[in-house]
């Protein structure tokens, strides 16, 4: 049993490890080098990719610009989908199950069929070319999910918990900050790493909404790397690598939650 | 620690709040001072840097107006750009490909008409013909792209052989490279091969350049000759082990880089693809050649030429000279020139001289008696996937018919 | 009915629920009116065409169809090896050792990495006569495995279903360590003082415990799977001969390469209502599977 579970791992880990090499090398070679032999050994490690990248544009805009929106957008789908979770969780009768419908209907829509009546709605409202109209949007659309996640983590939150805490006078504001956030840490911080990724990544509504190199997200820059008939690969996977740089301490960050969801979990026993 | 986390939260809110504002101040404040600045949109990301060298020189001539410059890749530029153009906010410069992409912003009545421009007399007249609709030009094309087999002289040469004229002899060069240890022809199956080699392939089985129109209308089918021919020599290449290996499942890079590294003698793509096999063997020689697949008597056309990249004007832009004055500046020859000769592309505009090698050797291919490609006059997007499809198909094996008769019910649902 | 009860849970809706009515809900609404139009998605006029679209789509679009099939396939592949796979090494991987953490970060990378990246990746280790995974069959000698990945119409949607198994696989862990870490210790130690063995204790504790954190892996991997459409569009487009084409990029094409929004509209319509269906059935069986006992 152990060795079939380490034959197990390892082999994940390499299958995640092989390509992963292969992504780095190529950002030190040039594209001849990589059609040639994508796992070979760059001829050297010259770091001109990285340098070109940030001379050549405004990388740094670029980046600034996608942390505000990613840490905006974030939060603030945390804390709506947090707080809507927990009150269709807590909601008695059909009416949380009708919102809970409601919002995971959210899920469920793909992005390419209301994307130009959102186009449309998101000019009139001049939000277009604006990192808030970006951070609106992205709340908007990813909530759903966020408060799927969480929502579904939140009912396993024993009920006596809550009956105590009513009992004791307390309002449902306290509920949801004194009982529901701190045992839902775990699924908080999963559900934030999953949000992390979703607008770090996202490159739909940038394209959509933003064309002023002012407002780029990363993502967007990115996109010139990409040709009609042919790519810049080197570029394109330096860049890959530049912006993968923050998920990675976010997620690390992140991690330590899970960590503190142990001692959560110990309360209710 | 509950106590503790709420606190933060509370507090990261109501920073956030703030910033928040005070990011949407920021954003608002920015709006000014950008009085003379237009947007340029396109989706040629190899252009970027040449693009970003004329820009800066057209901004040095004209001190009042700043071009900003967004690339997508085509396929999202298809979509999203669309959208933005609506609004005359994005795109007060844009660019458009022939066939339906020109027909559906002309219907929405995006085009500024620019028939009376004076830059258009820079360019070909017979080259600009797919930027014109309603009898009016609305676009200029600026690229011209020969949609037909890259070959390796070195390799031609050293065998001895010379561009086929007819299908027979196609054949025999073939077998000959084949025999020799060459992939005779690099087939990207996996991506834009078939929309590419479909052109040459088909062009001399169906000389009438209307044959799609004729396919919407009903009075043609797919079924006919000229396409179960077309996919019947497709399957002979393939059968004959004259396309490499498992060629639908190789993409365009790979295909480029077979034929760079010398394993294959031809890419059955365009001319587009000849800088990016010399950037990667800048020793080797090429040259452009189009299967006949008829007789030489019947054989009613040389090549595929398609003008592209057209370079439009907003109508809904509320800059309209300024952007004009960008497009004009494009158009001048020295400009132009630049254009091509950095991006290894040719152009339509008049009097270019070509510098690179690649260019030179091939441009005679402007004057001989090429067809505008077939495929983007497919005014329907269903109706072209489908073609392409049943060249997919055959490679995997179906027979032509049959495979002819599975694309036309498709036809069929879409008149 | 309960609305005073409920009275100050409203208030709690109320941020989120304007947010999404004003960029989701209304959008959305409109774009369901228009899949009774033959709007081409961008000329000012169009025509209300009433359901002909639907007809359409319903008797007359084969496409559609071998969409629909292709997609539950793809479905139905990346649900049970991603959530399988997924459980098995948030087991493995439960104990915040520092190596666990270590694996469970890797295991997250592919996660962070562009769809277009990935795709490009893939498309290499599947490259019929250059890729990686041929050339490392042909080194085991196991050359009669070897495949045209991409190329080879019955095998193509499941090559881009294992690469979408590897692009997410870290992504659900996660779901699963978070559903798993919130178990009692204390349930364990009793099903060990039973005398529960292996099966019994995943069986009657840790299953039953994890079955929120199922529900939401599987429902999340199904609508996922649905709209995988950056990975398929960079890797095969839909092809060979539309062995690829699933539902996302149907709609997509229909939308913005043949300009028929309102079709597309409709098209829409009739993914989600899969969707739903779908999402419904599995909470139904995952349900009955934990009350079961």
């Amino acid at each position: 049993m152990k060795t079939i579970k380490y034959i197990l791992v390892i082999a994940f880990a390499l299958m995640v490890i092989i390509p992963l090499i292969a992504v780095i090398f190529t950002t030190f070679k040039s594209t001849a080098e990589v059609f040639s032999s994508i796992l070979g050994l760059p001829e050297s490690f010259r770091v001109d990719n990285y340098i070109s990248i940030f001379v050549d544009q405004p990388m740094a805009r670029y980046f600034m610009n996608s942390v505000i929106v990613t840490l905006f957008s974030v939060v603030f789908t945390l804390l709506f989908a947090s707080l809507i979770a927990y009150a269709v969780t807590r909601m008695f009768g059909w009416i949380g199950v009708v919102f809970f419908s409601l919002f995971t209907f959210g899920m469920m829509v793909p992005a390419q069929v209301n994307m130009i009546p959102l186009y449309q709605l998101v000019f009139d409202l001049g939000l277009t070319n604006s990192l808030l109209g970006l951070i609106l949007v992205n709340i908007s659309v990813t909530m759903p999910v966020a408060i799927f996640i969480l929502s579904g983590f939140m009912k396993s939150i024993p009920k006596s918990l809550f009956e105590a805490a009513r009992i004791d006078g307390g309002s449902e504001w306290q509920m949801y900050r004194k009982i529901a956030i701190p045992l839902s840490m775990p699924s908080l911080a999963a559900t934030a790493i999953f949000l992390f990724v979703m607008h770090w990544n996202d490159l739909l509504y940038p394209l959509l909404f933003i064309t002023k190199n002012e407002y780029k997200t990363l993502p967007l820059a990115l996109l010139e790397f990409q040709g009609e008939f042919a790519t810049n690969y080197p570029m394109l996977f330096t860049g890959v690598i530049i912006a993968s740089a923050p998920m990675v301490i976010a997620y690390l960050f992140l991690q330590r939650y899970f960590v503190a969801g142990i001692t959560a979990g110990s309360v209710k026993g | 620690m509950i106590r503790k986390l709420a606190c933060v939260s509370t507090f990261a809110l109501g920073a956030l709040l703030a910033g928040c504002v005070g990011g949407t101040g920021g954003n608002s404040s920015s709006e000014n001072g950008e009085e003379g600045t237009i947007s340029f949109i396109h989706w040629r990301g190899e252009d970027k840097a040449v693009f970003d060298e004329l820009i800066s020189k057209f901004e040095e001539e004209n001190p009042s107006i700043n071009v900003d410059m967004t690339i997508y890749p085509s396929e999202q530029y298809q979509s999203t750009a669309q959208t933005t153009l609506r609004d005359g906010s994005t795109g007060d410069v844009f660019t458009s490909f022939p066939g339906s992409q020109l027909e559906i912003i002309n219907k929405a009545g995006l085009f500024e008409d620019l028939s009376d421009e004076a830059f258009i007399d820079q360019y070909e007249p017979q080259l600009i013909e797919s930027g014109q609709a309603d009898g009016k030009q609305l676009a200029v094309p600026l690229q011209l792209v020969f949609n037909q087999p890259v070959y390796n002289k070195g390799i031609f040469e050293e065998l001895g052989l010379e561009p086929a004229t007819n299908w027979e002899d196609f054949l025999a060069l073939c077998e000959t490279l084949k025999e020799a240890g060459y992939t005779p022809i690099a087939f990207p199956g996996s991506d834009i091969g078939p929309g590419q080699f479909m052109n040459p392939m088909m062009m001399n089985n169906a000389p009438n350049e209307d044959v799609f129109d004729q396919l919407m209308a009903g009075e043609a089918s797919l079924t006919d000759d000229w396409w179960v021919e077309t996919l019947a020599q497709f399957k002979e290449l393939n059968d004959k082990g004259y396309l490499n290996k498992d060629a639908l499942g190789t993409n365009h890079s790979a295909a480029i880089s077979q034929v760079a590294s010398e394993e294959a003698a031809m890419l059955a793509t365009g001319s587009h693809a000849m800088a990016s096999i010399k950037e990667m063997n800048p020793e080797i020689e090429l040259g452009l050649l189009a299967p006949i697949t008829t007789t030489e008597e019947e054989a009613k056309w040389e090549g595929i030429h398609t003008t592209t990249f057209m370079l439009a004007v907003n109508a809904n832009s509320e800059k309209k000279e300024a952007a004009k004055k960008f497009v004009a500046f494009l158009s001048e020859t020295e400009n132009a020139e630049q254009y091509a000769n950095e991006t290894s592309q040719h152009v339509t505009v008049k009097d270019v001289e070509y510098d690179s090698e690649e260019l030179t050797s091939t441009s005679e291919w402007i004057d001989r008696n090429t067809r505008f490609q077939p495929r983007f006059l497919i005014p329907n997007a269903d109706v072209e996937k489908a073609v392409i499809s049943s060249i997919q198909s055959v490679l995997g094996g179906k027979s032509p018919e049959e495979a002819a008769k599975e694309a036309q019910q498709i036809v069929e649902q879409n008149l | 009915m309960n609305f005073r009860k409920n009275k100050s849970l409203f208030l709690f809706l109320l941020p989120g629920l304007i947010l999404y009515t004003i960029f989701f809900i209304v959008p959305t609404v409109n774009a369901l009116i228009y899949s009774f139009t033959d709007w081409d998605g961008i000329s000012p006029e169009f025509n209300v065409v009433g359901i002909e679209n639907y007809v359409q789509l319903v008797t007359n679009d084969s496409i559609f169809l071998k969409a629909f099939v292709n997609n539950i396939k793809f479905m139905l592949f990346v649900l049970i090896f991603q959530t399988l796979f997924s459980l098995i090494f948030a087991m493995f991987l439960i104990k915040n050792t520092k190596t666990n953490i270590f694996l469970r970060a890797l295991y997250f990378f592919p996660t962070i990495l562009s769809s277009v990246s990935v795709a490009f990746i893939w498309t290499f280790i599947y490259d019929p006569n250059m890729g990686m995974l041929n050339s490392v069959l042909s080194t085991l000698n196991l050359d009669f495995l070897q495949q045209n990945w991409l190329g080879n119409e019955n095998i193509a949607i499941y090559s881009i279903a294992v690469t979408q198994v590897w692009f997410h696989t870290g992504q659900m862990l996660i779901i699963f360590v978070a559903g798993l870490q919130a178990i009692p210790k204390d349930l364990y130690e009793v099903a060990d003082m039973e005398g529960a063995g292996r099966w019994s204790r995943f069986r009657f504790v840790t299953w039953p415990m994890i079955a929120p954190s199922a529900t939401i892996v599987m429902a999340y991997t199904t609508i996922q799977s649905f709209k995988a459409f950056d990975l398929i569009f960079a890797m095969t487009r839909g092809g060979p001969n539309y062995s690829t084409e699933i539902l996302a990029t149907l709609i997509y094409s229909t939308a913005f390469r043949s300009f028929e929004f309102g079709y597309a509209s409709a098209q829409s319509v009739l993914f989600m209502i899969v969707i739903a269906v779908i999402t419904v059935i599995q909470f139904r069986l995952l349900r009955a599977s934990r009350v079961q006992e």
